[in-house]
């Protein structure tokens, strides 16, 4: 074992504890955890055994082909968070304006009275 | 109180009945002026101070308007949206929205709400190039302008004189239909696909524009426009 394995290998186990100790989880969350957790660590042991799956599907090396993947799940975790920020965002909206809304200062002339 | 205003088609409207709308955020300097201006004829106005740093209450004197607060910053889209529900919970029969940076002329909104009180159209967008009633535009704010009116067009499919002009008047029936999600400054191109969806009759009035200086610094620039641009095509695909 070298020491980017090591290093990785550490990566995955500190990520998995923190995740489960910090999210109390749903069982099926945990085995997709321990799942993913598990490939990869696999993967990282045999590295060469990526370059079956890449040879597979036409690319050359197996890291080219973790590249290319992880480029489009990036892009669909942005997407995904994009629309939550746009849903909270709406969420706080409402709330601020109903709170404007019931919080309306009526100013005649010189007095101040509230609604 | 009770007073009538005679419009230019002579049908006697009560100005309490119209609701000004004026969002503003840190408009500290020129706020007191503006609604000065504003509230001359007898218009209820609806202040909505968009979160400013400093509560705008407190460079209001001796004015007859009604103050909202966002508690924070939202934006002017989510501010305008703020003061038309608000408008229309008091029994709103026109709404008028009008920027509070001292660049649109208080004479004008009677001039918007014409063709609105004689049923000729639902909303009346100001418009700064019919007219000829601009005065002393920058050319660079022109160039953003002119491209932003072939957007508006190729989104909506209605190339106005003008694009993002804060001064319209709108009846009723349109402040109802028109429900502004984009918080930012992209909801000038929202209203327009908004009132095309719910098939509203518009129309366009000339409206006078000041630069000053101050409204040129507080106004958008080039980036702002790229902004409203991402706002705009983002939010198509996320609603």
């Amino acid at each position: 074992m070298n020491g980017i394995q090591i290093l990785l290998i550490t990566g995955i186990i500190i990520i998995f504890l923190y995740y489960v100790l910090k999210f109390r989880n749903a069982l099926l969350d945990l085995i997709i955890l321990v799942a993913f957790s598990g490939v990869g660590i696999f993967f990282i042991l045999f590295p060469e055994k990526t370059n079956i799956i890449a040879h597979k599907l036409g690319v050359g090396r197996g890291a080219d082909l973790l590249f290319y993947s992880c480029i489009i799940f990036f892009l669909f975790i942005i997407l995904k968070l994009f629309a939550r920020i746009r849903r909270l965002e709406e969420k706080l909206t409402d709330l601020v304006r109903q709170q404007a809304k019931s919080d309306a200062i009526i100013i005649e002339k010189e007095s101040t009275s509230r609604m | 109180m009770g007073f009538i205003i005679i419009l230019h088609m002579s049908i006697p409207i009560n100005p309490k009945f119209v609701f000004v709308i004026v969002p503003a955020f840190n408009e500290n300097a020129v706020i007191n002026s503006v609604i000065e201006d504003v509230s001359k004829p007898g218009y209820t106005i609806v202040l909505v101070d968009d979160g400013s740093e400093i509560s705008l209450l407190s460079a209001i004197k001796k004015k007859s308007i009604i103050y909202l607060r966002h508690k924070i910053n939202l934006g002017q889209g989510a501010a305008l949206q703020t003061g038309i529900e608000y408008a229309l919970e008091r029994n709103a029969e026109y709404v008028v929205t009008f920027d509070a940076d001292g660049q649109h002329d208080a004479n004008d909104i009677e001039k918007l709400l014409n063709p609105i009180i004689n049923n000729k159209a639902d909303i009346a967008f100001g418009s700064r190039f019919i007219d000829g009633s601009t005065q002393n535009m920058p050319k660079g704010r022109n160039i953003i302008i002119q491209l932003a009116r072939i957007f508006n067009f190729l989104i909506t499919g209605f190339f106005l004189s003008d694009a993002h002009n804060g001064m319209r008047a709108m009846n009723k029936k349109a402040a109802t239909l028109i429900n502004l999600k984009e918080n930012g400054m992209a909801h000038a191109s929202e209203i327009l696909s908004q009132v095309k969806i719910n098939k509203l009759r518009f129309c366009e009035v000339p409206v006078n524009i000041k630069y000053t200086v101050y409204s040129t610094k507080k106004g958008q620039n080039i980036w702002s426009s790229f902004r409203i641009l991402f706002d705009i095509i983002l939010n198509k695909f996320f609603k």
